[in-house]
């Protein structure tokens, strides 16, 4: 169309349209901050692995996500160390502990990880400074996150215990919360000591592995696959791993098909608004388009009109929403709230979005019916 | 595309409909609105179709405009028989060919007078250049060129008909259907419209059909078609003897 019909309108009766474009906007913030959660959230259980160093993971056959470890023979190591395209290989200890600290705070549950206290060890890299892990050293200390430390009832220099024997709380990080409860970094000695059933088995339920060069990867997994095969245990790289680990929450916990119904519910009621209100502004305009249609402009071009109407709604939509998302993505962080937003779940949540309000235009499109230019003469 | 200017004598018929017929179905009502109705329209006048309200022009003039089709009867416009046509090749008949000025003024609030003159010369291909030179000679010929760019909020009724108007002719068609264009106007405007449209049958040589029971119209009009109880009763040419330009 020579004169932009579409976008003028939309100027001229912003008003008109203004529950459309906060409808969509709502729609965006709410699709991309949940987005954000879930990635945040169920991302959280990757935490173990993210935050560590490495290029493999060693663990028992089938296992989904760390929690669900199960100790591993002893002889994996030298397995493990035998390939040579190895160059580190870290056992890590994951138990669950029953934590007292103050008669007033009740019974919690934590998991506690027993990393290599070496300054260059793989386990924790991204958390855990040097200085943090020489004090991992001396035995029976553990490092909380700050996050937890009220929850915990405890501050830098309290003798907490865990599983009935006492630990010494010797510092704090950040970047150990995860979705199931509430994590601690301890040696692999100190660990051993905390065993509910006492020191004696030495076995852990995962190694993680270094390579020479990250290069050698494909064939080094293959050849210490098949070694695991022999000898029970599973290799995967990192990224297996940690994408197994939140699929696993995500998808075999039924969190993921909450979220998907949430999802779909919004996206319904957005689309509902907005076809409704493009459906009011055509038939607000139905005689102008039967003059037009009488004139000889084809219902083709009308649709164009309310489509590309629907474009420009769906965009101001994502822009606001993009804003509202922005800001509460940034609230939420102040706050220690786990979010994660990725380039691809951004992508995913525009293009619903202007698919929402495409799918509201093709809907209202059905309005330009009421504009037959026959019902123009009375 | 312009049909070359005519003067004061009529042309052979442009338009012509034989024995039209529609009822409309109310209930187990039907009632017969045109019952085998024909006529001819020729180019270069102004034709008036009057008549008391419900005796079926306003659906005589959708019939014969291709906007409604009759129970029975064809339309032969410019050559082409309205009827026969399938609905894509009929809006574009109507693109090429006719025009409409209706009761209301149907102008978008949006848009100011050039860019609704404008809208449907874009359908045409004219580039935006070529449409924006002829709405504005639209707009001046029905003398609102100082007034295109207001919207229809800053204008009076009578200066929206005749935007109306000039969305129209700005198309150059050889057929103009207007329903009842006066009757939302007073007294002068209505008179300035009248002048507009009979001046537009002369000037364009285009065939305008006008129905219409307002007697300013009837006095103006270069052939009255009186209509009853959906069929023609009378055909007469009163400004034959006032001799009104």
């Amino acid at each position: 169309m020579i004169v932009p019909l579409a976008r003028k309108s939309l100027l001229h009766e912003w008003r008109r349209f203004l529950p459309a474009v906060v409808a969509v906007a709502f729609s965006g913030l709410l699709l991309l901050v949940q987005a954000a959660l879930v990635l945040g959230i169920f991302g959280s259980s990757a935490v173990y692995i993210d935050a560590s160093r490495g290029d493999l993971w060693v663990g028992h056959p089938g296992t989904r996500t760390v929690e669900l470890g199960r100790a591993i023979p002893r002889d994996t190591e030298i397995w493990l160390r035998l390939d040579p395209a190895v160059d580190r290989v870290e056992a890590y200890s994951w138990i669950e502990g029953d934590w007292r600290s103050r008669p007033d705070v009740g019974a919690i549950t934590l998991y506690v990880s027993g990393v290599d206290t070496s300054p260059d060890a793989l386990l924790f890299a991204r958390v855990l400074t040097p200085d943090m892990r020489v004090r991992l050293d001396e035995p029976g200390s553990v490092i909380v996150d700050e996050a937890d430390m009220k929850k915990l009832g405890v501050a830098i220099g309290d003798r907490p215990r865990i599983n009935g024997r006492t630990v010494r709380v010797v510092g704090a990080v950040s970047g150990l919360r995860t979705l199931g409860g509430v994590n601690i970094l301890s040696s692999l000695e100190t660990i051993s000591r905390l065993q509910p059933g006492g020191p004696g088995d030495e076995r852990v339920p995962y190694y993680v592995v270094r390579l020479h060069d990250a290069a050698q990867l494909p064939e080094a997994r293959s050849r210490l696959a098949a070694a695991g095969r022999e000898h029970g245990f599973e290799v995967w790289t990192r990224k297996e791993f940690a994408k197994s680990a939140s699929d696993y929450w995500l998808l075999d916990t039924g969190a993921g098909l909450g979220v998907l119904f949430l999802a779909v519910v919004v996206s319904l009621v957005g689309a509902v608004i907005t076809s409704q209100t493009l459906m009011g502004a055509v038939a607000g305009s139905a005689t102008e388009y039967a003059a037009l249609q009488a004139l000889g402009i084809g219902v083709r071009a009308l649709r164009g009109v309310v489509l590309e109407q629907a474009a420009w709604i769906g965009s101001a939509g994502l822009l606001l929403g993009g804003v509202g998302a922005w800001a509460a993505l940034s609230l939420a962080r102040h706050y220690h709230v786990p979010v994660v937003l990725e380039s691809w779940a951004v992508a995913a949540c525009a293009v619903l979005v202007l698919g929402i309000s495409m799918i509201s235009g093709l809907a209202a499109v059905r309005a330009l019916r009421s504009a037959d230019p026959a019902t123009l003469l009375r | 595309m312009t049909a070359p200017p005519m003067a004061i004598d009529p042309g052979a018929p442009v338009l012509r409909g034989r024995n039209l017929v529609k009822s409309f179905r109310s209930g187990r009502i039907d009632t017969p609105v045109l019952r085998g109705l024909s006529l001819d329209v020729c180019p270069g006048e102004l034709t008036l179709i009057s008549g008391p309200s419900g005796c079926g022009k306003s659906t005589l003039l959708a019939s014969l405009s291709g906007l409604q089709r009759p129970d029975a009867g064809e339309v032969e416009a410019l050559g082409a028989l309205l009827w026969s046509l399938d609905a894509r090749a009929l809006e574009r008949f109507r693109l090429h060919h006719t025009g409409f000025v209706f009761q209301g003024f149907n102008l978008f609030g949006a848009l100011s007078a050039v860019e609704q003159v404008m809208l449907p010369l874009g359908a045409l291909k004219l580039s935006r250049t070529q449409a924006r030179e002829r709405a504005l000679e639209a707009l001046d010929e029905v003398g609102l060129s100082a007034r295109s760019g207001l919207r229809p909020a800053e204008m009076s009724g009578g200066e929206k008909q005749r935007v109306a108007i000039a969305r129209a002719l700005a198309k150059r068609p050889q057929l103009l259907f207007a329903d009842e264009p006066t009757s939302a106007l007073d007294a002068v405007n209505g008179q300035l419209v009248i002048d507009l449209l009979h001046r537009l049958a002369r000037s364009h040589g285009a065939a305008v059909l006008c129905v219409s029971h307002d007697p300013r119209v009837v006095a103006h009009a270069d052939r009255v078609l009186h209509m009853e109880d959906g069929r023609l009763l009378d055909d007469t040419r009163p400004g034959a003897a006032e001799g009104h330009t």
